[in-house]
Formats: C-alpha cells, sequence, structure tokens
C-alpha cells in the first residue's frame, strides 16, 4: 500500500514537530504516583480480601455461630473457620503471586494475560466464598429442620411451615448472589472492558 | 545510588523521549491526555528501569513499556471524551516537496490511523516506526505470521476508511 509508505515517510519528518520535555521536566514526573488499572484493580481486591474476611470475623464476634454449639454443632463450626481461614490464605497467596508476576516489560500478549489472571483470581475467591456461604447456610438450616425438635417445634408454634423456612432461605440467598454478581459486572465491567476487548483483538490475530 | 539511577534513567529518557511522545500521538487526541499519557509511561519506564540490564538499547527496551502502558495500563481521562478536542496529529510540520493534493492525502491517512482500535494502532505505530515483523511479533505476543496478516488487514481496513 502506497499511502502506507507515504504516511511513514512523513511520520518520520515530523520529529521535528514533537514537542520536547527538560531534565528536570522528566525528573518531576517520576516522582508522581501511578494511575494505572493495575494499581486499581490491586487496590480494589486487596479491599475485597478485607471485605469479606471482616464480614466472617463481624459474624463470628456477634455470636451467631454460638447457636450452632447449642444446637451441636460445634464441630462443623470448627471445620467451617479452619476452611474458610485457609480459603482465604491460598487466594492471598495466589493472588500476590499473580501480581508480582506482572511486568511491563512483557509482550502486550502476556501482560494482558497476567494481569486477567489476577483479576481471575479474586473473582473465583468470591464465588468460592458464596458457595461456602451457600452450603454452610443450606446445611445449617437443613440440618436444623429435619435432624433438630429447635425449628420444627418452632414452626409449631408459630404455625410457620418448614418449606416455607427453607423457601425464604433460598429466595434471600438468590437475592444476595444477584446483587452481588451485578455489582462485580460493574465494578470490573467498567474497569476492564478495554483490556478485555484489547486481549480479544489480539487473539483474534491466532488462526 | 538511588540518585544515580535517576540521573542515568532520565537522562536516557531525556535522549529517547521522541518514542514517547510518537506513541502519546497515536493514543491520544488533545494535549492534556497526550501530557497525561506521557506522564504514565514514564512512570512505568522508571518502575522497571532497575530491571533493565542495558543488554538491549534503551530505545528498544522503551518500546515495550511505552505500548504495554498506552495499550494496556493507562486508563483514559474523562477529558479525552470532550468534543472541543484539538488533533495533536493536525499539527504537522508542512514539508516543503509535498504539493496539497499529498498533504491532503497524509491529513485523511493521519484521520484514519485514529480511527483503528488499539492493537491495529500499536501495529501502524510500529510499522511507521520501520520495525521488523519479528519485532512487532515480539512486542505483541504473537507469531510472525500472525503479525503479517494483521498487519494487511489493517492496511485493507485503512483503505476503506480512506475509500468508503
Amino acid at each position: 500500500m502506497d499511502e502506507l509508505e507515504l504516511l511513514k515517510k512523513d511520520w518520520q519528518k515530523q520529529e521535528a514537530a514533537l514537542p520536547r520535555l527538560s531534565f528536570e521536566e522528566i525528573y518531576q514526573m517520576i516522582l508522581k504516583k501511578s494511575s494505572s488499572i493495575v494499581k486499581w484493580i490491586f487496590v480494589i481486591s486487596v479491599l475485597e480480601f478485607l471485605l469479606w474476611a471482616s464480614i466472617d470475623i463481624a459474624v463470628r464476634l456477634s455470636g451467631k455461630y454460638d447457636g450452632l454449639e447449642v444446637a451441636g454443632l460445634e464441630g462443623f463450626s470448627i471445620v467451617s473457620t479452619v476452611l474458610s481461614y485457609s480459603i482465604l490464605i491460598y487466594f492471598i497467596i495466589r493472588f500476590y503471586l499473580n501480581y508480582k508476576r506482572i511486568k511491563t516489560t512483557d509482550s502486550a500478549k502476556i501482560l494482558m494475560q497476567n494481569i486477567l489472571k489476577t483479576r481471575k483470581t479474586v473473582r473465583h475467591y468470591i464465588w468460592v466464598n458464596i458457595s461456602f456461604l451457600v452450603i454452610t447456610t443450606m446445611s445449617i438450616v437443613g440440618y436444623l429442620t429435619f435432624f433438630t425438635d429447635t425449628y420444627s417445634q418452632q414452626s409449631a408454634d408459630e404455625d410457620i411451615p418448614v418449606f416455607l423456612v427453607i423457601a425464604i432461605t433460598i429466595f434471600v440467598m438468590a437475592v444476595t448472589i444477584a446483587f452481588i454478581a451485578l455489582f462485580y459486572r460493574l465494578i470490573y465491567g467498567i474497569l476492564t472492558r478495554r483490556l478485555k476487548n484489547n486481549y480479544n483483538e489480539l487473539e483474534k490475530l491466532e488462526l | 545510588m538511588n540518585k544515580e539511577l535517576e540521573h542515568s534513567f532520565v537522562t536516557n529518557l531525556e535522549q529517547n523521549q521522541n518514542i514517547v511522545h510518537k506513541v502519546c500521538r497515536i493514543y491520544t487526541s488533545d494535549q492534556d491526555s497526550h501530557n497525561d499519557l506521557f506522564q504514565e509511561i514514564t512512570i512505568q519506564l522508571w518502575k522497571a528501569y532497575p530491571k533493565f540490564r542495558g543488554d538491549a538499547k534503551f530505545s528498544t527496551w522503551m518500546y515495550r513499556v511505552a505500548l504495554n502502558t498506552a495499550i494496556t495500563l493507562y486508563r483514559r481521562s474523562k477529558r479525552s471524551l470532550k468534543t472541543t478536542d484539538i488533533d495533536t496529529m493536525n499539527f504537522r510540520i508542512k514539508a516543503e516537496e509535498y504539493d496539497d493534493e499529498v498533504e491532503q492525502q497524509l491529513k485523511l491517512m493521519y484521520a484514519a490511523v485514529k480511527q483503528l482500535n488499539d492493537i491495529e494502532k500499536a501495529l501502524v505505530f510500529l510499522y511507521l516506526e520501520d520495525k521488523s515483523y519479528k519485532e512487532i511479533a515480539d512486542t505483541m505476543g504473537i507469531s510472525e505470521v500472525n503479525a503479517r496478516v494483521k498487519m494487511n488487514r489493517v492496511k485493507t481496513k485503512l483503505k476503506k476508511i480512506l475509500n468508503p
């Protein structure tokens, strides 16, 4: 294409029209803080870890788990505590390792892959947490409903049928999950849309 | 030690700043965004500098970091959405030997490049910088064959923009 050749020639001539910064101006720039997408992803991810960890701690401190012990679920409570902290530690380590791998000196494709990977780790963490929440809630409600007298008696007293308790639990959980999912779509949609588009564009090249 | 590093970095960048300005020129449309992107690329270059071993030329090393920042790391500020933007591509030196027709054609070409997506701009930029397909492939992280294929597609796309 001769037009592009023409452009190439002109492009090289245009060097003289480029701005020129002084040593001092450039020096001032290296003292400033970055506002790159990686930094934002890092900050938001750390906030997510903190948020979920603090929800867990808040629930424990509020004494919600004491009820379990009364109901004979101490073992379950211990297992769930150990499990949830192991999950947290595992994901923090993975996130840190992924984050360390992000290097601007890699090729564009590798760089994008590594950034998307750190995102994915945090997303997995969120989904593991949600599943964890669903499974524990369901098993506790199930256990209390079918294997102890607490709920069946309560239900009889207050005229709430068992299926209604379960239905409400499922409904509340579904709404919560839908809300969280929407929230994430919005935040990361905005943050990584361009990155994903560019990555897909690059992938498209692979025949 | 740190002062030394700072000094050698700023000196290097000052000498090679054209590369960064050219990346900014391809990816931004007004002076503020140009400065913004230049700032971010400088920070990213500085962050990566301690690992720069000098086994490659400083300028070669810069292309990667600068393009990666423009394509991936840089978050466009809202400013770049303003309609009153002055296109920095239009601040050109009119070459003496060109007649008006060529000059007009060049203007259209620059405007067409602006319409490409981020990846296509990167390919065109490296092409304009006279980089080999091998270098283009390495910088983008794709195979040489794919770099060629994609470059041909970009040329076709440019043609279509110019002759709709």
